[in-house]
């Protein structure tokens, strides 16, 4: 299996504007928020990327994506219908093809040398199935994330078959179906907002949309679909990752990409600076 | 290899099921001792669960039945105070060390096994309760439950479905509707968690979802009986409302949410803490409850759960409370996103999480049904049952049996449409209206399958017969049969695991619907722990309609004969009912339809209504304009109304009446105003109370000397059998039953007669405590020949009744004299003292609970503090029916009541030999007119002879002793130390051999001055005046709605007989008699021990019934 596409959602009302905004990313060079996530999928041997964005908003995007802007293909989200429905929507984009997927509002900071989405295309691509990027997340922050349960596979550290996806499940159905042999307790395997994905999910999100009725459509659903249908895996990642549509997000976002680049030092003094300044004259007092 | 050890741990059922009575009944003492020493060794080694606790159970039962049996002589034991202590602590495994040292030094006797009984029994229940509820937290779904401590880490959110209040400002509600269930076998308690969890095999039930309605309380049709409301609010509040129980309040803090017992709403705070809305982990957190409520609903907001049952009364039998339990968790649990769907079915997985969390709201509530009570919550009929535990589930390895029995849903295949309409179409369930205590039944059960006792575990093969046979009835579509089985069960297994299932009221209705419908009467089917309340009869379906109209009649007049015997919590009824085949099931109330039941409404409105109309949010404003189009147009609300103004405004008519009863009834039984004036300004001051009815702590108590006590244990002279046989024949003697008491242990303070019981089955037939005593009467008449004059004291609370039920049952035969004698003295209780209810609860030792249910406990214990103090201390209790106002005034009293009313006068006249009276408490079972103890009575030439029995653990409340040198009956309420007598070796029976002219003597009184009833009045006046007067707190019940009880403690006096040993002037003489002649039946829960330690047949041994 190989897979040399990407598809990024950005069409989340609220949110179309995050994918804008400047950082600067570890190796000290200004980017926009867009342009480290294509980044990341290129890392991962991307060649083509989908944005699935609010009608309008191509321009914008183009324009931070910088010199990836050839690259980009720009897909409308028309109706507010879910995220399910905002994959969907890249449909002929994909084709018949496995694809990477992001999200416009995630950065990912990795421990190593292989950034995230690379880990996972490498998985994807030997196992020749769909994998996700899970992390494990403490019971009380179930209520923010999609969740999977499923068994380790023999012999390869940190892959799991994926059993069951649960959408922001609450502790009580999490320890009846979606405890993870391994994991500390009350810990459970939550998306990680990346995914390597087989065009089944395409062919599922259709029929859901078909029954929908305009409700709108989730993607765990149709991962939970996925699972029983065909061979579905989980990689457990241990890097960092960054949601930059939440409070602060993008001030910690910034800070972890500091922290892990040349500017580390220069990043720390200021903070360290910031402190003593104030909150020790403050003590002073 | 000890043989006990052998049974526990044999993998053999045929060794395994072997009974303890089998191996006992022919090994000598020492055999029984060396057995015990193995058993204790192996107890503490072994990891098993179900090894530890059959252990305990061997151990209790040897102690407690089979030691006693072998001691051969009377060996006078004392029971250490601090191995006491220890057991009211639950500190058990000290307590048990503590008697066993003792055992070891003194040797082998009566008290200490006694003691060492009830610390095995004890902590048998104990180890069963903590596995129990490690299994429920262990279940999966719930752990988390208990990990969650800060609402920062809070896990759950309220559906989004539940938060749009853009219709109207009007959340929606979330209705959920539960059936109750109703068990169509009864298969020998088999439901109780420990059979589950070691006999896995043999627990089953069938049980069936039912909808009632109750008859004659305009209900069209049957729906399910309990109801859960759910809904958000726009304030940072929980708000809980009970609807049946017309209660309603705002949680604002997390400790009012652990706080079960403050009101009546402790069943709604189980199910929120259940099911995870505030997590049981978070007890103790000293957290806003705004906080966690912001982040399950939003900031400002707040949850309302309202519960209602639908008409039905208490104790149905029909798991009523732990359905509406799994009801109220259910509705939680949709509401924050635990199911999967918001309305409609539960999933199985789901049901199955629901059972766990309604049995871990109960442990909270501090209450427990046993496993298939949230049976409504299953749909249709269904076969329950115990599994095997395997790998990995939290049970392997400790128990046999999982906690979680598995519910198999019966379809069209195993009972037709056709069979389940036969079958609602044949049956007449009907509630009894008996009030009952169920617990005591299920630690028998418990307890007797550990022991195997042959006829018992015989009984619950059977019983599992009988199932069987109803399965395959169900399959066959064969009613008939059906009915014929379940009431074989009821009189065969059933009663033979245990007898106190049955009792006078159910046969006498069973006795009537056989007489009256022949072979149309199908058969009887008991519901739950025990009969008299939730019951069903089955009858031909044509006849079934006739039958629900004469059941009402016959249950009604039945109570009517029976309700001074008896205890009853309500009127009788009859249910129309259908079977459920939803299970629990949920719809969401939206816009207009967003409305509460209706009686909600008349809780809350009056309260809305104070409010300045500008200062209601527009959630109220909207809701006010709901319920205001509701009362046009809904039949639900109608006569709304009018309820609203009869809240707004209550009668006092009912008040004044009471009050007129109660004066009226003061006064006609010599009630004395100037007396309890004094009393309650003594009590109110502080004079008197419950810690100044101690002797002064200077007093000198030791027990009693060597020659103080006349050992009558074993056979007594012929000289004095002779002596008392001629007494007898010449008429000198007369037998005196005390049954003017309450019996408020017996009855735990229901007002009914409890020496007209019908407590047991003895020689085939109920009797009460009046008739065993008339039996007994009866035997010593024929061995002497001469006819006993008989008197039974009443007082103002039982001489009606007895009055009546002697009449109606001829006296029950005795042909001998037969008096009663009235009461003339009457008191009226009061509201205690706070620092009297401190003192009883904080500062007297007590027994402590299981730790949840001591919770539930010290929380009661503060309602009732506020209570006291909010509705005056020391002031007269009167808010009660009149008859539970009053208060009898002490046994003291029984003696010259028979001087003032003129009875002892008669006797004496009728029979001019009469000298000497046999005074016995109407508890006393095995006390009878002796000819040998009489005989020794009178050649000892005492005046009065006193009977004392060795103590045991339970014989509590004073006991003989000598009193700075003085030999003298003690109360327990008057001793300065608790653990003084935990050092007297005797406890008083309360029977007595009276003189009859040394007792006028003191009295200053003579037989012919008897006819002058100044003299007499004067007489009793002076030497009361003498007596001490004691306080004591009673329980009291209060019934209200729908066979609901609330337990009150009143304040009291009283004076006692036993202090008449002080007197100097009377000459006293102490026999030591057998614990059978001297034992006392204090409390419902004794007798089963009673009727297997040969108590019941020592007393048909002294009976004569014809």
């Amino acid at each position: 299996m190989k897979i040399n596409k990407a598809v990024i959602t950005a069409a989340g009302r609220n949110q179309q504007t995050l994918p804008l905004q400047t950082l600067i990313d570890s190796d000290g060079t200004e980017k926009s928020v867009l342009k480290i996530i294509v980044e990341e999928a290129l890392r991962a041997g991307i060649e083509e990327i989908c944005l699935v964005v609010q009608a309008g908003d191509e321009k914008a995007y183009a324009q931070v994506a910088g010199e990836h802007a050839g690259r980009l293909h720009f897909v409308q989200q028309k109706k507010p219908l879910g995220y399910g429905h905002a994959i969907y929507c890249a449909k002929e984009f994909i084709g018949n093809d496995a694809f990477l997927h992001l999200v416009g509002d995630h950065l990912y900071v990795n421990r190593s040398q292989k950034g995230c989405a690379q880990q996972l295309v490498e998985v994807a691509t030997s196992n020749s199935c769909a994998v996700s990027a899970v992390q494990a997340i403490r019971e009380t922050l179930l209520p923010f994330y999609g969740a999977v349960g499923g068994m380790p596979v023999q012999g390869k550290q940190d892959l799991y078959k994926i059993d069951e996806v649960v959408e922001k499940p609450t502790p009580t159905q999490a320890e009846q179906h979606l405890v993870v042999p391994g994991l500390r307790a009350g810990h459970y395997l939550c998306f990680f907002g990346m995914h390597v994905l087989t065009p089944t999910v395409i062919d599922i999100l259709r029929k859901f949309i078909k029954k929908s009725d305009e409700q709108k459509i989730h993607l765990s659903p149709a991962l939970a679909e996925l699972a029983k249908k065909e061979q579905y895996l989980a990689l457990q990642l241990h890097d960092w990752r960054y949601d930059v549509g939440v409070k602060y997000g993008l001030m910690t976002a910034q800070i972890a990409l500091a922290m892990n680049g040349k500017d580390r030092d220069e990043v720390l003094a200021t903070l360290l600076e910031l402190l003593a300044t104030r909150e020790l004259k403050v003590l002073g007092r | 290899m000890s043989k006990l050890v052998e049974i526990i741990t044999s993998a053999s059922p045929e060794v395994r099921d072997q009974s303890l009575d089998a191996f006992c009944r022919s090994a000598t003492m020492q055999e029984i001792l060396n057995e015990c020493n193995a058993l204790e060794k192996f107890r503490l080694q072994s990891g098993n669960l179900y090894e530890r606790v059959r252990a305990l159970f061997f151990l209790y039962a040897m102690h407690r039945f089979h030691l006693p049996l072998k001691f051969t002589e009377t060996k006078i034991g004392l029971i250490p105070f601090e191995g006491f202590t220890n057991l009211l602590n639950r500190r058990f495994e000290e307590a048990i060390d503590i008697f066993l040292a003792v055992q070891e030094k003194n040797g082998a006797n009566d008290a200490i096994s006694s003691a060492l009984a009830l610390a095995y029994h004890n902590l048998g229940f104990q180890t069963l309760a903590n596995q129990v509820r490690r299994s429920v937290r262990s279940v999966s779904g719930n752990h988390w439950m208990f990990r969650i401590g800060h609402p920062a880490d809070y896990p759950l959110r309220i559906r989004p479905e539940l938060l749009d209040d853009s219709d109207n400002a009007t959340f929606p509600i979330l209705k959920e509707a539960t059936p109750v269930r109703m068990d169509l076998t009864h298969s020998g308690w088999s439901d109780i968690f420990f059979l589950g969890m070691d006999f896995p095999e043999g627990a089953k039930v069938l049980n069936v979802s039912i909808d009632l309605a109750v008859r004659g309380m305009g209900m069209r049709r049957p729906k399910p009986p309990v109801e859960a409301y759910f809904r958000v609010i726009d304030r940072p509040v929980i708000r809980l409302t009970s609807v049946d129980l017309g209660a309603t309040t705002e949680i604002k803090n997390l400790a009012e949410l652990f706080d079960f017992a403050r009101d009546y709403l402790g069943l709604l705070k189980a199910a929120v803490i259940a099911s995870g809305i505030v997590p049981p982990g978070m007890e103790g957190a000293d957290q806003p409850l705004a906080d966690l409520l912001a982040k399950l609903v939003k900031p400002g907001h707040g949850l309302e759960i309202v519960s209602r049952v639908n008409g039905i009364p208490k104790g149905s039998r029909l798991a009523v409370s732990t359905n509406l339990l799994a009801c109220l968790i259910t509705v939680c649990m949709r509401a924050t996103g635990q199911t999967q769907s918001l309305v409609g079915q539960l999933r199985e997985n789901e049901r199955r999480v629901v059972a766990a969390r309604a049995i871990l709201g109960e442990w909270l509530g501090g209450s427990g049904g046993g496993w298939q009570d949230s049976g409504g919550v299953w749909p249709g009929i269904k076969l329950i049952q115990g599994e095997q535990a395997a790998e990995g589930d939290p049970e392997w390895g400790i128990s046999r049996g999982r906690l979680l029995p598995s519910h198999k849903i019966f379809y069209t295949d195993d009972a037709s449409t056709e069979t389940r309409q036969k079958l609602q179409d044949s049956l007449v369930l009907v509630h009894g209206g008996m009030a009952q205590d169920v617990g005591p039944i299920l630690e028998m059960v418990t307890e007797k399958y550990l022991l195997r006792s042959e006829a018992e575990w015989q009984g619950r093969r059977q019983a599992l017969g009988v199932l069987d046979e109803v399965i395959l009835n169900l399959k066959s579509g064969n009613v008939t049969a059906i009915g014929n089985a379940t009431q074989r069960n009821f009189f065969g297994p059933i009663q033979t695991i245990i007898p106190w299932a049955t009792n006078l009221y159910t046969e006498s209705l069973i006795k009537q619907v056989t007489a009256e419908f022949g072979k149309d009467f199908w058969g009887f089917w008991m519901l739950g722990g025990m009969s008299g309340g939730g019951m069903g009869f089955i009858f031909h379906p044509e006849k079934r309609l006739m039958a629900q109209n004469r059941l009402q009649e016959i249950m009604s007049a039945t109570k009517r004969k029976l309700e001074k015997a008896v205890p009853f919590a309500m009127e009788p009824v009859v249910y129309d009912f259908a079977i459920n085949e939803n299970g629990t099931f949920a719809e969401l109330r939206s816009g207009s339809a967003a409305l509460m039941p209706a009686g909600y409404y008349s809780l809350t409105v009056p309260e809305i209504l104070r409010i300045n109309s500008k200062e209601l949010s527009p959630h109220t404003r909207s809701e006010l304009d709901r319920f205001s189009a509701a009362c046009k147009t809904n039949p639900n609300f109608s006569g709304m109304i009018s309820n609203l103004f009869d809240r707004l405004l209550p009668s006092s008519d009912n008040d004044e009446v009471g009050q007129k009863n109660l004066t009226d009834l003061l006064q006609k039984n010599g009630f004395d105003h100037v007396q309890h004036e004094r009393i309650r300004a003594d009590l109110r001051s502080g004079r008197i109370g419950l810690a100044q009815n101690r002797l002064p702590v200077s007093s000198k108590i030791e027990d009693v000397h060597e020659n103080d006590v006349f050992d009558a244990t074993g056979s007594l002279n012929q000289k004095y059998r002779d002596i008392g046989l001629d007494a007898l024949s010449d008429g000198a003697v007369a037998v005196v039953s005390f049954a003017g008491g309450a019996g408020s242990r017996w009855t735990k303070g229901a007002g009914v007669v409890k020496a007209l019981n019908p407590f047991a089955k003895i020689a085939g037939k109920h009797r009460n405590f009046i008739e065993v005593h008339l039996a007994k009467s009866r035997r010593i008449s024929q061995l002497s020949g001469t006819d006993l004059p008989h008197v039974i004291t009443t007082s103002y609370l039982t001489q009606e009744p007895i009055a009546n039920y002697l009449q109606m049952e001829n006296n029950f035969g005795y042909s001998g004299p037969l008096y009663l004698s009235p009461g003339k003295y009457v008191g009226l209780r009061l509201i205690p003292m706070a620092r009297d209810l401190r003192f009883a609860w904080e500062e007297m030792p007590q027994q402590l609970l299981d730790e949840q249910a001591q919770k539930v406990q010290d929380s009661l214990h503060n309602a009732l503090i506020n209570w006291a103090k909010q509705s005056g201390e020391g002031m007269d209790y009167t808010d009660n029916l009149p008859l539970q106002c009053m208060h009898p005034v002490g046994h003291w009293f029984e003696i010259p009541n028979l001087l003032r009313n003129g009875v002892l006068k008669e006797l004496l006249e009728r029979y001019p030999k009469l000298s000497y009276l046999m005074v016995h408490n109407v508890d006393t079972l095995g006390a009878d007119v002796d000819p040998a103890l009489l005989g020794l009575h009178i050649d000892s030439g005492a005046n009065i002879t006193s009977e004392v029995i060795t103590k045991r653990i339970e014989d509590h409340g004073g006991g003989l002793a000598r009193i700075d040198g003085q030999l003298r009956l003690i109360e327990g309420l008057a001793l300065p130390h608790e653990e003084v007598e935990f050092d007297l070796s005797y406890y008083n029976t309360g029977t007595m051999w009276v003189s009859i002219d040394r007792l006028l003597e003191v009295f200053k009184l003579t037989r012919e001055a008897l006819s002058n009833e100044e003299l007499v009045a004067e007489a009793v006046r002076n030497l009361a005046a003498r007596m001490p007067t004691y306080i004591t707190l009673k329980d009291v019940k209060k019934r209200w709605g729908k066979g609901q009880e609330d337990i009150f403690p009143v304040i009291q006096w009283e004076k006692l007989w036993g202090d008449m040993t002080a007197l100097p002037e009377l000459s006293f003489q102490f026999v030591s008699v057998p614990r059978n002649r001297g034992q006392q039946l204090k409390e419902v829960a004794q007798l089963d021990g009673w009727l297997r330690d040969g108590s019941a047949a020592y007393l048909e041994g002294i009976c004569e019934w014809e």
